[in-house]
């Protein structure tokens, strides 16, 4: 930047030529003196060889030339020593200033003479002054454009300039930067040949508005030298001289077309995943019905199955043998358990179609719902529980407690051989956005081996005949901690107990 | 117990209606009993038209409805009668299979007064229908104008 300003400087500096000094006042009355001087010593010297008459042009010469260089005062005082000097040296009575009246109106015509000369000494005086004045204020209007040039060299943007028939006047730094012709392949070129414009509208329309408001902007398509394409944000501005008519368009473009690019991969994103969650939706909807239609019929024929067969035992055990009646018991406790499954099965994929309904929930509080709740089954059993102080959190309240319940009631199931059974429920308050609960038992424990298989659907670590279950409650638990931003995971040993911990995020934002 | 009131029963499913009936029977209450098979038959039978036509006046002392129905469904039956102010004062118990919460919503919406899911377990099923049968056909005391066998 200072690079280019100095070297603007330097080049007016250059440009401007030296301004004459003006004469000091005794040097204008010198001059007057010196010049009348000289004229009256060369018209002595003339009138000594004879030459008559040459006194009145040289002293007419001398004040012209006091009047020229010296001003009005210098011609003044040439013109009183010229009369002076004629008086006294050539007219009669010589060498003496006494002046006939007849020879007066001499006099006065030569004081004539001198007014006009003066007055034209004036005249070029003051054009002088005014040329002056006008080639300053030029040089002044020049450095300043040159300045402002040079500023314009030095924005990022792409300026230029075009006259009204759209030939270039000017292209800046940025223009050259951005399409590639140099000022001296553009000025003087038709901006919009050169730059193969295609316009979002037809020109005249967008020359009304430029005529009308004096400004247009709008997004345009344009060619580089090297024939690549660019789009440009573009901005017109219309300059109008003195008499108001339309005289240049400046038009600062800034290159679009990353931006028009990302707009249109964001727009086509967007697209894919209204597409996406149109998709999504239409088979969450399909599963809701295939829940639904679960829910109603699949009940229906196991209902009837436990039904009949009660029945069966109800009215026609004596004719049932002994082995006859065990298979109506193992009918019915089949059709049990494929009820619990259907009504686990219903519940997990609930927990992933229903909307949760976010509040604050207290976590100490449905804890202990939750083992009321499982007190009830566990009755006489000798279990020490150990809960520790549990806080506030943001989630489903029905969720957050199917989750509790499933954890606590696989405890309490899987420490039937202990006793006492010692089950603890925490929490653990370190990593500034999770919330880790844990429940720890000393149950049977799992082997590690398989801890991948604990949180899947169906998947069982252990036959029916010792513990029961369905094989859901833990993939239930996973779900419900995924919608809280969280997980589940569990750590065990065989016959060493085994701890279970769930995670969910403390932020409010997270969706579930 | 003085009057045994008129039970509509409202029910597609023959295994379930022989089974409802079974746990009335119980407490004799099966007799007083009318099987529907559809919603419209259930309301051919309320507004006595079609195959109903020439029944005797009065109202069911309280309509056991199935939500999963041929035809007109449970909701749309429930709909009727809660709108029709003839139909409305009879007690409306929705008896079905699902426990699907937005089921549910919608009949309390409209009206129901009371909702019960079908226990798969036999003996909480003939519990659940044998005090429902008790309660409203015998205990609640049903709005003037139905059916009552002294």
């Amino acid at each position: 930047m200072d690079q280019a300003t100095s070297d603007g400087e330097q080049a007016i500096a250059l440009r401007k030529p030296p301004v004459p000094k003006p004469l000091s006042a005794l040097q204008r009355y010198g001059l007057a003196v010196f010049s009348v001087a000289v004229a009256v010593g060369i018209a002595l010297l003339l009138q000594r060889f004879h030459f008559r008459a040459a006194e009145v042009p040289l002293l007419l010469l001398a004040v012209a030339i006091s009047a020229w260089y010296g001003g009005a005062g210098a011609s003044a005082l040439a013109y009183v020593l010229s009369c002076a000097s004629f008086d006294f040296f050539f007219t009669e009575p010589l060498y003496s200033f006494y002046i006939e009246a007849s020879e007066i109106p001499y006099f006065i015509v030569f004081a004539l003479f001198a007014v006009l000369i003066t007055w034209f000494a004036a005249v070029r005086r003051q054009a002088e002054a005014q040329l002056r004045q006008a080639r300053d204020d030029l040089e002044v209007e020049v450095a300043e454009r040159t300045q402002q040039a040079s500023l314009l060299n030095l924005t990022h943007d792409t300026i230029f300039v075009r006259d009204i028939n759209g030939a270039i006047t000017y292209w800046n730094r940025g223009a050259e930067e951005l399409y590639g012709w140099t000022p001296e392949q553009a000025i003087g070129k038709q901006a919009h040949q050169l730059l193969q414009t295609v316009f979002p509208a037809p020109l005249a329309e967008i020359r009304d508005e430029l005529f009308r408001s004096g400004r247009w902007d709008g997004e345009l398509k344009k060619t580089r030298a090297d024939g690549s394409q660019v789009v440009v944000a573009s901005r017109w501005s219309l300059r109008r001289d003195e008499q108001g008519r339309p005289s240049a368009i400046l038009e600062t473009n800034n290159d679009i077309t990353e931006r028009e690019r990302r707009e249109r991969e964001i727009r086509l994103l967007n697209e894919e995943l209204a597409k996406r969650t149109a998709q999504l939706e239409t088979s969450n909807k399909e599963l809701e019905a295939f829940a639904y239609s679960v829910s109603h019929d699949l009940r229906a024929p196991l209902r009837h199955m436990a039904g009949f067969s009660e029945l069966l035992q109800k009215n026609s055990a004596s004719a049932l043998n002994e082995r006859s009646q065990r298979y109506v018991v193992l009918i019915l406790e089949s059709a049990r358990r494929m009820g619990n499954l259907i009504d686990d099965l219903l519940a997990f994929s609930r927990i992933g179609r229903v909307e949760a309904h976010k509040t604050v929930v207290s976590l100490g509080q449905i804890v202990e719902e939750a083992l009321t709740e499982i007190r009830r089954d566990t009755g006489d059993r000798n279990i020490v529980w150990t809960v520790g102080k549990l806080p506030t959190c943001f989630g489903d309240r029905s969720m957050l407690r199917l989750a509790l319940v499933n954890l606590i009631s696989n405890a309490a199931k899987f420490t039937r051989t202990r006793s006492p059974a010692e089950i603890e429920i925490g929490c653990i308050n370190e990593e500034p956005d999770q919330l880790v609960l844990f429940i720890r038992d000393n149950g049977v424990g799992f082997d590690m081996k398989y801890v991948n298989k604990l949180f899947g659907v169906f998947q069982r670590l252990h036959p029916t005949e010792a513990f029961e279950g369905t094989g859901i409650g833990l993939a239930t638990v996973q779900r419900i901690a995924h919608r809280h931003g969280g997980r589940a995971w569990a750590e065990g040993l065989v016959d060493k107990g085994a701890t279970f911990y769930f995670s969910l995020s403390k932020s409010s934002e997270f969706t579930i | 117990m003085s009057a045994i009131g008129r039970i509509l029963l409202v029910e597609d499913d023959p295994n379930d209606v022989e089974l409802t009936l079974t746990a009335l029977e119980e407490y004799h209450l099966a007799n007083e009993v009318v099987v529907t098979r559809d919603g419209a038959e259930a309301l051919d039978y309320l507004y006595r038209r079609g195959a109903y036509a020439s029944r005797a006046n009065g109202s069911p002392a309280v309509l056991l409805l199935d939500l999963k129905l041929p035809k007109v469904d449970g909701l749309e039956v429930l709909q009727q009668i809660k709108s029709d102010d003839k139909l409305k004062m009879i007690p409306v118990v929705v008896l079905t299979s699902s426990r699907e919460e937005r089921d549910m919503v919608a009949s309390y919406r409209l009206g129901v007064n009371a909702y019960v899911v079908k226990p798969v377990d036999f003996h909480e099923f003939v519990n659940a229908i044998r005090e429902l049968g008790v309660f409203w056909a015998i205990i609640n005391e049903p709005p003037p104008g139905s059916i009552k066998k002294d």
